[in-house]
């Protein structure tokens, strides 16, 4: 949905027409999809969210702020800050590692450029779980790189890397980086090279060009990239537990456990649940509100 | 669907005669769901060649899974497989249908100490398909020390060298174990005194796996554990010699595995003929010979070979002390917290 509205808002010009007859009809399979398996589910975790525990699972429907109140907790709110610290950091080194290669593979030429998409995107054709267990082998202390810098005398004896938070991180940038990469990329590859020109030709150094002009035209990508990466890796719970040895809880993990775990306490769950949504729908509201005013604010930013 | 589908495919193979009759007429079906790795193929393809019912294996990693997809009703299973302290949960809650014994010859199988469990005394509603224990496993190769107990397992010398099982239950229980409390002992009062007990172990503990705990310790990460005795046992089988298991002193966690019915199994008569299946001593073999756990079926055990019996993991010799879990209800929620909280303190 962010990189619609990021190619929407890119698109720019005219105000959006409403869809005629036909194009409600043309929505109308999206619209019944995003309700059965969107509003719907949404709206039962909220109804979950004020229930009582049931005593086999499930819930008793009534209401409380209880589960609410759970949330506020100290002893989820450590775990609520962890999460966000480290969807922080991914985020970043996604930007900071993503960016340069969605720049490189947008300006480049056209038969380069497919090829090296094509290249971001096989990861895709495997299983996500298959990939993360992948890097066990890797990582592990008689693994792949172990060896490696056992073999050329790098270090003289296994290095811990399998289990750390390291790991988690690794896993988590290399699961999203992708997600980072593509809205870039398409932001990238429609910036106007002759606005970069100008920038360099009217005596901007190739930092201020790109501070100035670069990067405020792909911001559109940047910050669906932002959200793409951030939101889900504040919710996944696979790759703490595979490479991180299931030391570093996280917000997804609590949520896992109220179902699958000893606690049983689906209403709790469903309360996080609820929480986690509602701050993704205020971040997404808050970006689309800049990317907005940024936009309208003028459409060469560099002028 | 998939079970539809299935019904579907049976109707074809029947109406293009690829089907011999007297099957085509007994297509029956039985909707089992039970732990994943846990009944082998061998075993169903068996009960469905000798009877013509068709078995729908689904499987679940967790009791609370069992529980969340049963209560739920959107499925109707015939036969699910809980550990003990939710076979206590069910029957109070009046969720299982009483097992007709007549339609059980081979239940006399089963091993004297099993028919007097708290959770189901007299096994009215529940068969105990596998028993198991959670104890010590340790790496001899790279520990030379006796490890004997709780208490010489969680050493400051042995950080960073530890898995152990990612179930707030099973934790909290070791901790009480050391103060003299067994496993049915979880109340209030007794889980606060294992706060400052774990504070001290959880720091120590490198990898948190329920799943498959062996896999750290084969991979050489980590050299003990606290684990499964099933994981234990393809430990020692795999690697002979390498690895031994051993029930802590301090006492130990038993969980019984069980076969009952669910209300609303539309296939009762079926169930029962599975579970008499699974109760014959050479079918029952079979199952101990893929998943080395401890064998309930006393009948069973003769026909074991003298390595899987003397298996310690799945056999420990001398007479431990072992007790099962009991339904703790609400309680279940107040353990989680305590051991997330923990966790998340001691945690890198």
């Amino acid at each position: 949905m962010a990189v619609t509205t990021a190619v929407m808002t890119e698109a720019g010009g005219g105000s959006p027409r409403e869809p005629g007859r036909i194009g409600w009809l043309l929505l109308s399979p999206l619209i019944a999809w995003a309700f059965a398996f969107v509003v719907a589910p949404a709206a039962i975790m909220l109804v979950y969210s004020f229930a009582h525990r049931g005593t086999l699972g499930g819930v008793v429907i009534g209401f409380t702020l209880e589960n609410y109140a759970g949330v506020l907790d100290p002893v989820y709110m450590q775990i609520v800050i962890r999460s966000l610290g480290y969807a922080t950091i991914t985020t970043l080194l996604c930007l900071a590692m993503g960016y340069p290669v969605a720049y490189l593979i947008g300006r480049s030429d056209e038969k380069l450029r497919n090829a090296l998409l094509m290249a971001v995107m096989v990861p895709f054709w495997t299983s996500f779980l298959i990939r993360t267990y992948a890097w066990v082998t890797i990582l592990k202390s008689q693994g792949l790189l172990n060896s490696v810098a056992l073999q050329l005398q790098l270090i003289s004896e296994p290095f811990e890397m399998l289990y750390t938070p390291g790991a988690v991180v690794l896993g988590l940038v290399y699961t999203f980086l992708p997600f980072m990469i593509l809205p870039i990329y398409s932001s990238v590859e429609k910036l106007d090279g002759a606005l970069v020109e100008a920038a360099l030709d009217l005596g901007a150094g190739p930092v201020r060009a790109f501070s100035r002009v670069i990067v405020p035209l792909t911001a559109p990508g940047i910050a669906a990239g932002v959200l793409l990466v951030f939101v889900p890796s504040l919710g996944i719970y696979a790759v703490n537990d595979i490479l991180g040895g299931g030391r570093v809880d996280m917000i997804g993990n609590i949520i896992e456990n109220q179902f699958k775990g000893n606690a049983r306490n689906w209403p709790f769950g469903a309360a996080l649940g609820t929480t986690l949504l509602v701050s993704f729908a205020i971040i997404y509201w808050f970006v689309n509100r800049r990317q907005r005013a940024a936009s309208s604010g003028g459409s060469h930013p560099a002028g | 669907m998939l079970r539809s589908a299935t019904r579907m495919l049976v109707t074809l193979a029947v109406a293009c005669g690829l089907v011999a009759p007297a099957a085509a007429i007994a297509a029956e079906e039985l909707n089992l769901f039970a732990w994943s790795e846990y009944v082998p193929q061998s075993v169903l393809d068996g009960f469905t060649k000798e009877t013509g019912i068709q078995v729908n294996y689904e499987s679940y990693a967790s009791n609370e899974e069992m529980l969340a997809k049963l209560m739920s009703g959107a499925s109707s299973y015939d036969l699910i497989q809980p550990s003990e302290y939710v076979i206590e949960a069910l029957v109070k809650e009046k969720q299982l249908i009483p097992l007709d014994h007549a339609k059980l010859p081979n239940l006399k199988n089963i091993g004297k100490e099993y028919w007097d469990q708290p959770h189901d005394p007299e096994l009215r509603y529940s068969v105990p398909y596998m028993q198991g224990t959670v104890g010590i496993v340790v790496n001899t190769a790279k520990v030379k020390e006796p490890v004997t107990g709780y208490a010489d397992l969680f050493q400051p010398k042995y950080k960073d060298r530890i898995v152990i099982l990612d179930d707030s239950l099973e934790i909290v229980t070791w901790g009480l174990a050391t103060q003299g409390i067994g496993p049915d002992g979880v109340t209030r009062e007794s889980i606060e005194k294992v706060r400052p007990i774990l504070t001290t172990w959880l720091p120590l503990v490198k990898v948190y796996d329920s799943d498959s705990p062996k896999t750290p310790l084969l991979n050489g990460d980590v050299d003990l554990g606290v684990v499964w005795s099933g994981e234990a046992a393809i430990l020692i089988k795999e690697k002979p010699g390498n690895f031994a298991y051993v029930l802590p002193k301090e006492g130990a966690h038993m969980f019984i595995d069980n076969m009952a019915i669910p209300k609303g199994a539309p296939h009762v008569e079926a169930a029962h003929r599975f579970i008499d299946y699974i109760l014959r001593p050479e079918v029952s073999r079979k199952i101990s010979e893929e998943f080395p756990y401890t064998n309930p079926n006393v009948e069973a055990r003769k026909l074991l070979t003298p390595e899987q019996r003397a298996n310690a993991a799945s056999y420990p010799p001398g007479n431990p002390k072992l007790s099962t879990f009991r339904d703790i209800g609400p309680l279940a929620a107040d353990v989680d917290k305590l051991v997330t909280d923990l966790k998340a303190k001691s945690g890198p």
